[in-house]
């Protein structure tokens, strides 16, 4: 059966008859509109140790409309019954820009070219195929697996899956369908004892880890053995020596890089922070549009990359959510700024190139600037050889704590584990590693990348009201020098 | 353009009530969610973002020999559909379990129907909300400076039905308003949210004195790390006692036996903080009952500085987690204002914070969160605000500050609880010492 064949409007014709609906209710009456009818379904099962197993499912279907009058946007969102839905958003969208048209100084947007198309995640096993048994018995496998050491007071598992058809289209003309599916997996787990509560988790301590595909994904995650060994690795953390403070050379494992490239490269490289338009909640960013070109952000070593041409990631697409083609940017290239994460009215306003990266939340929320795929490129070297240039020092992953502020540039992460390295090789595990800095210091520091690239999928909130976006960033152990430490 | 709940009042009681009707389970219940928002969000010289946008979800739960299982669906014709699929989860959960399930199937049958309406709110509209919208951007730009920020207006509605008998429903108005005026590198920033718009207090007084602000942070300069004594603004406070519900009074933490709820009648914090989780209160986004259809109960989280008890779901707090298993969350936290009207006279030398952002937890047994102070932030001298500082990193322990504590402010604001439906945290200014700011 094919796994994307399910739903109200998984047929194309069906999802671009709304659109023209919500379309045809403005024409002519502004100079710019485009229509994105998403339904999408999302199984979570989750399961705390002692407890049942909880599981849901959850379906929504309905239509964002954004309309540019006299340069002034407008957008409206309604939940779909009906089309008549469709046409009272999109007369919504425009009282709205009627509105505010006083108060604003317009945009203009350059042409838009027609981009219409198709795309689909390739699916090998369609997750909401799979049987409650096969996932509950996993989850039962997985808890059983990471609660086996004493000391482990609480862990959790779960499995979650996404599919969504993506309807688009805008008064250029082009007509966009696009059927997403996600699956993902976690395990976290709490142990307790010696005065003291330390977790671990796999694959990503941020929610899990989510990719775009089927339960070969999940499959593919080897969950019950790796649940067994973060149980055994919370326990071991109960009694290590706490990580040192000061001044290190460290190198940080793909996952906590993955953050940091997140926080510190994402955010920061997001065209519209850059301008002002989120200065009142998500922030600004310390790069400015007249950076773009000439910025050295981090040492030769670092190069930056959007991607979301490349399939399999929580960041893959065809078209980003206002139509523009995915396509491949180098963002940061051997250090100096090159290009931002962009939409169509950030681009327009600032002269800057369009970069396909306007994310947005369901059907329910306007589009904005998002990371996509992004991702450091790797090396060529081993993550042994890595630490043997690293030499003496500290390895660090799997995130624990994050913050950084408005700007994007003074960082604080803590780690779940640490290991002292001396003479280039792993010795004691440590805990409550922490390190802060700057970030373009802590980039101009990055003296060289393994070729371990991993990719992690991430849920990201900006925006107001808040909506989530949903990306991946993709890294590979990096060493850097000069990293404080120890300052949580 | 109609100002109103999603949903009509009848339609929702109606399908839900339905819907639980022709349930094969043991028990039922289904919430209707749903919210109707305008937002008009502004930077520099442009209404940028204006959106409307309405959500709805009704979200039905089965139970099945104590297992539970729920289906969510945004469209009102798939109710039935949601039930039967529930349901079908939930015995296949009980099928496969070895022992019955645990889940909590609340017993009341209580038919009301509650309305937290207020007109000024619903006079909020797009052309009144662009108004305020120009004032701020033609104030900040008059000196100078540029505004950014958001004002709304919204109707929630939340519903319940249940297998008992029970059927409730409340509609209530929120106001929304926030702002931050930028000095190229300083900034100033305002905030609240209320059930009427009216008592949000967003005019053109807190919109100079805002601007005002901003341009006394011109020429801050770097703090040294170091300790101080701190006048922190209802803001940071707000973001401070956000942290209360994974400290442990939260249900989750608090089973796991995790937290400070583990030692009730403790004192951690000066006897002038007291807070409770009180969603009768009138600040913040009051609400009569949980999405299970509970009421909800006071419950007080710290009294006179002495740990109370945590949010269960029999309190009325059941909460339904996004991506993780769900627990009780603590979702409108307020704290008891004061009767001082100038916290920062007491101060000799000191700082005053007015926001911090991008907190997290850092070690949850010492209650150890690390973020920035942002915006509008001085230092005290003797009694009087002098030079601005720029934002600094801070790591430090919610509750050894909350133990300073000697000075509570008498006006209150409120803030959003991120990623908790209809959450707040409403607090005053407070005055404590040894807020550390730097590495540990």
């Amino acid at each position: 059966m094919n796994p994307h064949g399910w739903g109200a409007v998984a047929d194309d014709a069906t999802g671009r008859a709304l659109v023209e609906v919500a379309l045809d209710a403005v024409d002519g009456r502004a100079e710019y509109a485009d229509v994105r009818l998403v339904e999408a379904e999302e199984l979570r099962v989750y399961r705390q140790s002692g407890a049942d197993v909880d599981e849901r499912v959850e379906h929504t279907l309905g239509i964002g409309v954004r309309v540019l009058v006299d340069g002034v946007w407008g957008f409206a969102a309604r939940p779909l019954a009906e089309g008549a839905d469709a046409a009272e958003a999109a007369h919504r969208a425009h009282a709205l820009a009627v509105a505010a048209r006083g108060a604003s100084e317009p945009v203009r947007l350059p042409d838009i070219d027609v981009h219409s198309g198709r795309y689909e995640t390739e699916v090998e096993h369609d997750p909401f195929a799979t049987t409650q048994d096969v996932r509950h018995a996993l989850l039962t496998d997985a808890l059983d697996a990471a609660s086996a050491p004493r000391h482990v007071v609480s862990a959790q598992a779960g499995v979650n899956a996404k599919r969504q058809h993506r309807h688009f289209g805008n008064s250029v003309g082009s007509r966009q369908h696009q059927h997403f599916m996600e699956s993902g997996v976690l395990v976290m787990v709490t142990a307790a004892g010696h005065g003291d509560v330390q977790r671990r988790s796999y694959p990503n301590s941020f929610h899990g880890d989510t990719g775009a595909a089927g339960w070969e994904f999940v499959v593919g995650r080897d969950l019950v053995a790796n649940a067994a060994r973060v149980g055994e690795e919370a326990v071991a953390l109960l009694t290590a020596p706490v990580a040192p403070s000061g001044t290190a050379d460290v190198v940080l494992g793909g996952q906590q890089m993955s953050l940091q490239i997140h926080e510190s490269a994402g955010h920061a490289l997001e065209l519209d922070r850059m301008i002002g338009d989120e200065a009142n909640f998500a922030g600004t960013s310390f790069i400015g549009v007249h950076d773009i070109g000439s910025l050295r952000y981090g040492s030769p070593a670092v190069t930056i990359t959007s991607d979301p041409t490349l399939p399999g990631t929580r960041g893959s697409f065809a078209f980003d959510d206002e139509g523009t083609p995915a396509r491949r940017r180098t963002l940061v290239d051997r250090g100096i700024v090159r290009d931002t994460l962009s939409t169509l009215d950030s681009s327009a306003r600032t002269g800057a190139a369009l970069t396909g990266a306007a994310r947005s939340d369901g059907w329910a929320y306007t589009p904005v600037c998002f990371a996509t795929h992004v991702y450091l490129e790797p090396g060529r070297v081993s993550l042994d050889e890595l630490c043997d240039r690293l030499g003496e020092g500290i390895y660090a992953e799997d995130n624990r704590s994050w913050s950084i502020d408005e700007q994007r540039l003074n960082f604080q992460f803590g780690t779940e584990v640490a290991y002292e390295v001396r003479g280039g090789k792993r010795g004691r595990l440590l805990k409550n590693f922490s390190y802060g800095g700057i970030t373009p210091q802590f980039w101009g520091s990055v003296e060289a990348v393994a070729d371990d690239l991993r990719i992690f999928g991430y849920p990201c909130g900006k925006g107001e009201p808040k909506q989530w976006s949903f990306l991946s960033h993709g890294a590979p152990s990096t060493l850097v020098r000069g990293v404080r430490i120890g300052v949580a | 353009m109609d100002f109103a709940a999603p949903v009509d009042i009848g339609r929702a009681t109606g399908l839900l009530a339905d819907a639980v009707r022709a349930a094969d389970a043991d028990h039922v219940d289904a919430t209707l969610l749903a919210r109707a928002g305008e937002y008009t969000r502004f930077a520099g010289e442009r209404v940028h973002q204006p959106q409307d946008i309405t959500e709805q979800q009704v979200v039905v739960r089965a139970v099945v020999d104590g297992h539970a299982a729920r289906v969510a669906t945004s469209a009102l014709d798939r109710v039935a559909d949601a039930v039967r699929r529930a349901t079908a989860i939930a015995s296949g959960l009980a099928r496969t379990a070895s022992a019955p399930g645990s889940a909590w199937t609340p017993q009341h049958r209580d038919t009301d129907d509650h309305v937290l309406w207020h007109d000024d709110t619903a006079a909020f509209d797009a052309p009144a909300r662009v108004a305020i919208a120009a004032e701020a951007m033609t104030r900040a730009r008059r000196a100078g400076t540029t505004a950014a920020g958001m004002v709304g207006r919204a109707v929630t509605q939340l519903a319940v039905a249940s297998s008992t008998g029970a059927l409730r429903h409340v509609v209530a108005t929120e106001a929304t308003g926030s702002l931050t005026v930028g000095d190229r590198d300083g900034s100033a920033h305002w905030a609240n949210l209320h059930r009427s718009r009216d008592a949000l207090g967003l005019d053109a007084a807190s919109v100079a004195d805002t601007v005002a602000r901003a341009v006394r942070t011109r020429g801050r300069q770097p703090l040294p790390d170091g300790s101080y004594t701190v006048v922190l603004g209802p803001e940071a406070t707000c973001e401070l006692l956000g942290f209360l519900g994974v400290l442990g009074f939260d249900g989750g933490p608090a089973q796991a036996g995790v937290g400070v709820t583990s030692r009730p009648g403790q004192r951690v914090a000066s006897e002038l903080v007291t807070v409770a989780d009180d969603a009768s209160h009138p600040f913040g986004l009051p609400i009569p009952f949980d999405v299970l259809g509970t009421t909800k109960a006071v419950v007080p989280l710290l009294t006179a500085g002495l740990v109370g008890g945590p949010v269960t779901d029999r309190t009325g707090h059941t909460h339904v987690a996004r991506e993780a298993v769900p627990s009780p969350v603590a979702a409108n936290v307020v704290m008891t204002p004061g009767a001082q009207g100038d916290l920062v006279a007491g101060v000799e030398n000191g700082l005053y914070i007015e926001r911090f952002w991008y907190t997290r937890l850092v070690d949850r047994q010492a209650g150890t969160i690390t973020g920035v102070s942002r915006d509008a932030c001085f230092r005290i001298v003797d009694g009087e605000p002098a030079d601005p500082v720029r934002g600094a990193r801070f790591t430090q322990s919610v509750f050894d500050l909350l133990a300073t504590v000697d000075g509570v402010g008498d006006v209150l604001r409120a803030q959003p609880i991120m990623n908790v439906w209809n959450g707040s945290v409403t607090a005053p200014a407070i005055r404590a010492h040894g807020f550390r700011f730097g590495p540990r």
